[in-house]
């Protein structure tokens, strides 16, 4: 698992590739907790390269759910792949978060 | 050994004879009145028996069994002190009791002189063999192959020399140099062997001083008599075997007073040797002890102890770390003042985790100061690449008082102890890890107490299940309730996450739904008796919103068949989408509902996000109810064996049982994950629906 990081002023870009895990997903929570995080407008998740997500992984952007709502900062996903937006949907969370087809779509929100 | 002692026994009664034959001829030698009336015996048969009795107290001597005694070298000398020492003493006292005799009663019959000589011969000769054959001991002790060839052929040369006299043969002047000069050298070069002495600690060597000094003392009588008695006017015997008993002699004095000087040179270092071999000989103890040390503070005991008596050290302490604190765990002759003010100093010059060595306390800034009762310290650290143990102090009183040896020799003491203290560990994590173990077990046995086993059996409807943990304990859950009014509830479920946490949510679970499915008494219809299943998913989420960690959540469904009236009514809480084959259409689909999980949004809100679903069945309808631990098995690529494979095994297997629908969706799982380790717990159900049939006629 990799994750890429990419800012403007308002926007921070994460960008996951592989399989994000119950280790994998630790290192997305340690990204996701810093402070400076929600100093941004906007924390979108590029899942274009994410093959997979497990319930940890799941858990992780739950967890955070509820403070990026606190602070004002939207959370969107793009790019998800079929299986993975498949995950987010039986769970119900597709109802929860935003997730968008494109990076433009996920900009222009 | 049988030759051996066939030739003692021969050997012997030989021996004896030819002495007696040499004893009778020198008498009658000695007495002209005896031999005028027997005759006298030829000169050769003296020389013979003479030469016989050498050969033959050699030869037996040989046949005896080694005289060291594994490493006694001090009881071979003994003995040889003791017991030959014996027999020079013997010969003084007979050669005085003639002279007495002769000063009572003087006269100038040899015949008592030759007696006493033909026996003090015997003496000499069976002394001169059991010397030389405690040698060949000594000589050969730990020797080479090479060596004792060597051995061999000075026994044999030594013994031709013997033939000499008995062919009346004198060689030539330079030849008799030669081969005498040459035996003597040969002599002096197996003399050079004294292997033994390294292996005599300082009282022995004392001891072997004072036994080789008696010894050449005993050979020195025999050889001052003999050449005394040369020049007596009264022999009259034939001159002895003067080649051989000569280099026998010499050989003997030779290799004793060699044995004797390296010995007395070797007495200085005998100190220095002890200490080495006692600072290996408590190395070795120290390795056996430790690894009996049962517990840590039995090992650092015994490392102290050991550690002190290597090093001869006047006073000591040991200082243990756990858990970052430092504690003494031992302390020796040394005040507790002295300790904290060393330990100080150490401290303030950054010493106390590094080996230190320090000869001269007094004139070193800052222990000078302390003004201790000790010239020297030693610090050594125990650490092992992990961690740091704690560190041993040393303390002399007198200056000057350790060396690098005594570093190293604490450096092996140490990590010796470090290592053993690790070991103690590993079996100590080992035996908590087959704790764990056990507890695993005893949580699994409980887990699976939880999972039903009498599945609910009514000719309604027909279930088959199936739960397999990837770990001891899972997350997976399901549950079965009768309520009244020919009513089924079936719970099904999936904590995030595995192992523990989950399988306490899972219990968690079953105990909210057993809690929730009771009739509420206060309902004011029949429809609020029991909770509807996106009620029960509210009530849980309230439930679990207090104790389900922050990342983890549970994906449920709950369905409630009422086989009265041929429907059912589900919610489903995130979890996997329903199976369902309807028999009517002849079509196989999945209920694609909405719902949130439980535990992703914990307040209120959430029963907007779950919401109830009807269906009225029919008979021969197939509903399969499953965990993600299903459809997310990888198979050999990877790839996942997904909600379609799912449902075309349903497309070909409906019209069975529920249990072959069951066993023919497991079997294709199974081969398609073949050899892939299993991610995840795994739960399958299929519901079979039946026509009402009248129980009268079941």
């Amino acid at each position: 698992m990799k994750i890429n990081q990419q800012t403007t002023e308002n926007t921070l870009t994460l960008s996951l590739d592989g399989e994000l895990d119950a280790s994998s997903s630790v290192l997305l929570d340690s990204e996701l907790t810093k402070p400076e995080v929600l100093d941004y407008k906007k924390v979108l998740i590029d899942c274009q390269r994410l093959n997979y997500i497990s319930s940890a992984g799941l858990g992780v952007f739950i967890s955070h759910l509820q403070r990026f709502q606190d602070a004002n900062v939207k959370l969107v996903f793009f790019n998800m792949q079929e299986k993975v937006h498949n995950v987010f949907e039986i769970l119900g969370l597709d109802a929860l978060m935003t997730i968008v087809p494109s990076e433009a779509e996920a900009t222009a929100l | 050994m049988p030759f051996r002692q066939k030739l003692k026994a021969i050997v012997l009664p030989f021996t004896v004879l030819s002495w007696l034959i040499l004893l009778i001829s020198t008498l009658l030698q000695a007495s002209p009145e005896a031999a005028a009336r027997v005759g006298l015996p030829p000169e050769w048969v003296t020389l013979l028996a003479q030469a016989a009795f050498v050969a033959g107290v050699f030869i037996y001597q040989r046949s005896q069994p080694d005289p060291l005694r594994g490493t006694d070298f001090v009881g071979l000398l003994r003995r040889l002190v003791l017991g030959p020492g014996v027999l020079a003493t013997v010969c003084v006292a007979l050669h005085l009791a003639e002279r007495l005799i002769q000063y009572e009663h003087p006269t100038t019959d040899r015949l008592l002189f030759a007696g006493i000589y033909t026996i003090n011969l015997a003496l000499f000769v069976i002394f001169l063999a059991y010397t030389n054959y405690s040698w060949r001991s000594l000589v050969l002790f730990r020797s080479t192959a090479r060596l004792r060839r060597d051995w061999l052929w000075f026994e044999v040369l030594l013994g031709t020399t013997l033939l000499f006299r008995l062919f009346a043969w004198t060689p030539p002047m330079p030849v008799a140099y030669f081969i005498m000069g040459g035996l003597a050298v040969f002599g002096v070069y197996l003399s050079g062997n004294q292997k033994w002495v390294a292996y005599l600690n300082r009282r022995q060597k004392w001891e072997v001083v004072f036994l080789q000094l008696a010894l050449l003392l005993c050979l020195g009588i025999f050889t001052i008599y003999f050449l005394r008695i040369a020049k007596d006017p009264k022999l009259v015997a034939p001159e002895p075997q003067h080649a051989f008993l000569l280099l026998t002699v010499f050989f003997a004095s030779f290799y004793s007073l060699a044995g004797l000087l390296v010995t007395f040179f070797n007495l200085p270092t005998a100190g220095v040797f002890e200490q080495k071999r006692e600072e290996i000989l408590s190395l070795q103890r120290l390795t056996q002890l430790i690894q009996k040390g049962q517990s840590e503070e039995e090992v650092y005991q015994m490392l102290f102890e050991a550690a002190i008596q290597t090093v001869e050290a006047d006073a000591a302490w040991l200082d243990i770390e756990t858990e970052g604190e430092l504690h003494m765990a031992q302390r020796f002759n040394v005040s507790e003042e002295h300790v904290q003010a060393i330990r100080v100093l150490l401290t303030d010059y950054n010493l106390g985790q590094i080996e230190y060595l320090n000869n001269d306390l007094p004139n070193s800034s800052g222990f000078r100061n302390l003004e201790l009762p000790y010239g020297s310290l030693i610090v050594m650290p125990m650490r092992s690449a992990k961690r740091q143990y704690g560190s041993l102090y040393m303390l002399k009183e007198q200056r000057q008082g350790f060396d690098r040896e005594n570093l190293g020799m604490l450096q092996t003491f140490t990590s010796q102890t470090v290592l053993s203290i690790e070991n103690l560990q590993l079996v100590a994590a080992s035996i908590q890890n087959e704790r764990v173990k056990e507890e695993l077990k005893i949580a699994s046995s409980v887990q699976d107490s939880l999972i039903p086993k009498d599945l609910p059996i009514d000719n309604w409807f027909e279930i088959g299940s199936h739960a397999l943990a990837a770990k001891e304990v899972g997350g997976d859950f399901y549950d079965f309730l009768h309520l009244p009014g020919k009513r089924l509830a079936i719970l099904i479920g999936d904590v995030s996450g595995k192992g523990i946490t989950a399988a306490f949510h899972m219990a968690q679970m079953k105990g909210i739904f057993h809690a929730l499915m009771q009739e509420n008494p206060l309902a004011k219809n029949e429809r609020e008796k029991f909770p509807v299943p996106s009620k029960f998913m509210a009530m849980a989420n309230q439930a679990l919103t207090h104790c389900l960690e922050k990342s983890s959540f549970i994906t449920a469904a709950l369905y409630i068949v009422d086989y009265e009236h041929g429907g059912f009514v589900f919610a489903r809480a995130g979890h996997c989408h329903t199976l369902y084959y309807h028999s009517i259409k002849e079509e196989v689909s999945y209920f694609r509902t909405a719902g949130l999980g439980l535990g992703i949004i914990r307040n209120d809100s959430y029963e907007k996000h779950i919401k109830n679903q009807f269906y009225d069945y029919n008979p021969g309808d197939v509903m399969v109810i499953y965990t993600d631990g299903i459809v997310e098995a990888r198979g050999a690529g990877q790839e996942e064996y997904g909600e379609e494979r799912l449902k075309q095994q349903l497309e070909h297997t409906y019209y069975l049982e529920a249990d072959e629908i069951k066993q023919h969706i497991l079997d294709d799982l199974n081969e398609f994950s073949k050899g892939q380790p299993m991610h995840d717990d795994q739960t399958l159900l299929v519901i079979k629906f039946k026509a009402a049939q009248p129980e009268a006629t079941n």
